[in-house]
């Protein structure tokens, strides 16, 4: 057999690899991985995928029960509700509203609470330990009522429960960021690039944020489970998406009125919340879990 | 103590202040006259209007105008509420004892579960035990909250028939109001049919309580189940166990009581979580609470019901959280020195 490696070269993965190979070998964490990455496409292609128009109702099919029942229609494969629109269809556009919008609220909080955690780290003084005490109060505030607090002020509306929820999560990454960013400037190796000569952006660029990135991924999947259950929750309530768009949290509240005589209307949307916020669990659970394992190392 | 005790209240004055402050902006914030905000007399006339304005100081400044916000707010008076004009205090004094039940009776059972299996987790660390009880953790703080109280409607009530689905006791009873506290007030109260009162309004509220409960004690699972397996690596222990004493001796008289110290800590942060669940749980189970109405007000824009509905709802969360701090402070000496001041 040939040797394609003559020389023994020693490689160091970079930290985000090593926890990545650590993160595939766990079994659970990958299947929460592949259920994520999965809503992710699925958020992406619904109206592709999705066999129906989810707001387009046809009347001859009404409160049709799921295909495995036996009044069921197989071309309705999860039933469809009090106005004949088919619930498979609906819960694919409801992945891109409840999954989707919850993903890009958690990302553009986690940019916003970045930058500014980061630039915060670096000041001190009287404007840090300001800074410090109003985010202890602010995050003591539960996510929903600040939330609920929020929509309000600026009334109901899917639009202004993503502004809500956006806001809500913007300090928790602040704050991380910052308490992560000050722990990694007291390391060696930051010491030594600043003997190198470089500035403080420059450290923060190459040398702090590819050690950090992992604890912000661990919390940004904690703030995306909260984010599902709180989009959901504020459309269950009617706060948040309103008819007719499928948002799973008000397709439930759609259901409630007929939930003895079609419980699918109301298991289905719930199971997929549930779905959703357990494989976001898993994956953060898996990344934590590895975070673990690579420190004990 | 005493200057913990200081430390504490000046904490609490601050923020009560903040909190009044927000409350007082809201009212700029929300669309319609600020003065009617204020006071919700959304009918009033020309000279009532003038009244009002010169009551709340509309004419002078800002600062000004917060004191008499702040005044009007001491003396108790929140307004009036826009929908039906009934006084908002005094729907808030009904409401309250409703919510501060049912969250106390949900905060019990969620630590009656929680700390326990937790603990257990942690004895078997590492072993299936611990795995089974966090994935069950797991599954109770992934279930939104109105999905698990319609499923435990249907199961509980409609199924098997056991409990009723929803209000706070059955109309056939008439319980004097006294503290608002329901079970509270049944006992006071000198009914021939107190008894059977107490039972029917247990039944009410165990379902309410328990889906409530459910993520709270998933929590408590996480934080029992680390402290303990924290205390259980500490160097005591292990001079315990080099003693002699038995694994029970260990756990019961050794163990228990530092972990149980660590989590107290936690309740205070749990208990405004738990609220914000609560008052979700009171719409489904259509429990006479402040959540329930806070909800209500928001749909009928009813703004100045939820700028004194959030302001209660606030220093009530806010209260509990210091009482917690003090007790924690009671049991450990470690928590009163200046650390924990801030």
């Amino acid at each position: 057999m040939a040797r394609e490696k003559v020389y023994l070269e020693e490689v160091f993965p970079s930290p985000f690899m090593q926890l990545w190979a650590i993160f595939r070998k766990t079994p659970v964490a990958m299947l929460g991985f592949c259920c994520f990455t999965f809503l992710v496409v699925l958020a992406i292609f619904a109206p592709i995928i999705a066999p129906y128009n989810p707001i387009d109702g046809n009347l001859d099919m009404i409160l049709v029960p799921p295909a495995w029942h036996e009044d069921g229609n197989v071309s309705y494969l999860l039933g469809t509700d009090d106005l004949g629109r088919d619930m498979l269809s609906r819960l694919m556009y409801g992945t891109s509203l409840t999954f989707g919008l919850s993903f890009i609220v958690v990302v553009f909080s986690l940019v916003i609470g970045v930058v500014i955690g980061s630039l915060s780290a670096l000041t001190s003084g009287f404007k840090s330990s300001f800074l410090n005490h109003f985010l202890d109060v602010v995050l003591s505030i539960p996510s929903l009522l600040l939330a609920i607090i929020i929509v309000a002020i600026l009334g109901p509306g899917i639009s202004n429960t993503v502004w809500a929820v956006a806001i809500v999560f913007i300090p928790q990454f602040i704050h991380i960021t910052r308490y992560a960013v000050k722990e990694e400037f007291r390391k060696d190796y930051v010491l030594a690039s600043r003997l190198d000569g470089a500035s403080n952006f420059r450290i923060l660029y190459y040398s702090v944020f590819p050690n950090i990135v992992e604890r912000l991924m661990s919390q940004a999947t904690l703030a995306q489970s909260a984010a599902i259950l709180d989009i959901a929750t504020l459309g269950f309530l009617g706060l948040g998406a309103q008819i007719p768009l499928p948002e799973w949290g008000s397709i439930l509240a759609n259901g409630l009125e007929r939930f003895y005589i079609a419980p699918w209307t109301v298991y289905l949307p719930g199971l997929a919340i549930l779905f959703a916020v357990v494989a976001t669990n898993l994956v953060g659970e898996g990344i934590r879990h590895a975070l673990k394992l690579r420190k004990d190392n | 103590m005493l200057t913990f005790t200081l430390r504490r209240l000046s904490l609490f004055v601050f923020t009560m202040l903040v909190l009044t402050m927000l409350s007082f902006s809201l009212s700029f914030l929300f669309p319609g006259d600020t003065v009617i905000n204020h006071s919700g007399q959304i009918n009033a006339s020309a000279e009532e209007l003038a009244e009002l304005n010169k009551s709340y100081h509309m004419d002078q400044s800002i600062i000004s105008q917060y004191g008499a916000y702040l005044k009007h707010i001491l003396n108790g008076d929140f307004g009036l509420s826009a929908v039906n004009q009934s006084s908002i205090s005094h729907d808030i004094l009904k409401l309250l004892p409703a919510t501060i039940e049912l969250s106390l009776v949900a905060l019990l059972i969620a630590m009656l579960i929680g700390i326990p299996l937790g603990f257990v987790a942690a004895i078997y660390h590492n072993k299936i035990a611990d795995s089974a009880i966090l994935s069950l953790a797991m599954l109770g703080y992934s279930i939104p909250v109105f999905w698990l109280g319609l499923l435990a409607i249907l199961f509980f009530s409609i199924g098997l028939g056991w409990l009723p689905s929803s209000g706070q006791i059955s109309l056939l009873f008439e319980i004097k109001f006294v503290t608002g506290i329901q079970l509270i007030d049944i006992l006071l109260s000198d009914s021939p049919y107190k008894w059977q009162a107490f039972r029917d309004a247990s039944l009410h509220i165990i379902l309410p309580a328990c889906v409530i409960a459910v993520a709270p004690a998933t929590i408590f699972i996480r934080l029992s189940r680390a402290s303990m397996i924290d205390v259980l690596a500490s160097s005591y222990i292990r001079a315990a166990r080099a003693k002699g004493l038995n694994f029970r001796q260990i756990i019961f008289r050794h163990a228990t009581r530092n972990a149980l110290i660590q989590i107290i800590r936690h309740v205070g942060l749990q208990f405004a979580n738990l609220v914000t669940i609560a008052m979700v749980t009171e719409v489904i189970f259509s429990w006479p609470g402040i959540g329930r109405w806070l909800i209500e007000s928001i749909y009928q824009r009813d703004y100045s019901a939820i700028q004194s509905g959030l302001l209660v709802l606030s220093c009530f969360i806010f209260i509990i959280h210091i009482l917690i701090d003090f007790i924690y402070a009671g049991l450990n000496p470690l928590a009163r020195g200046n650390k924990y001041g801030s």
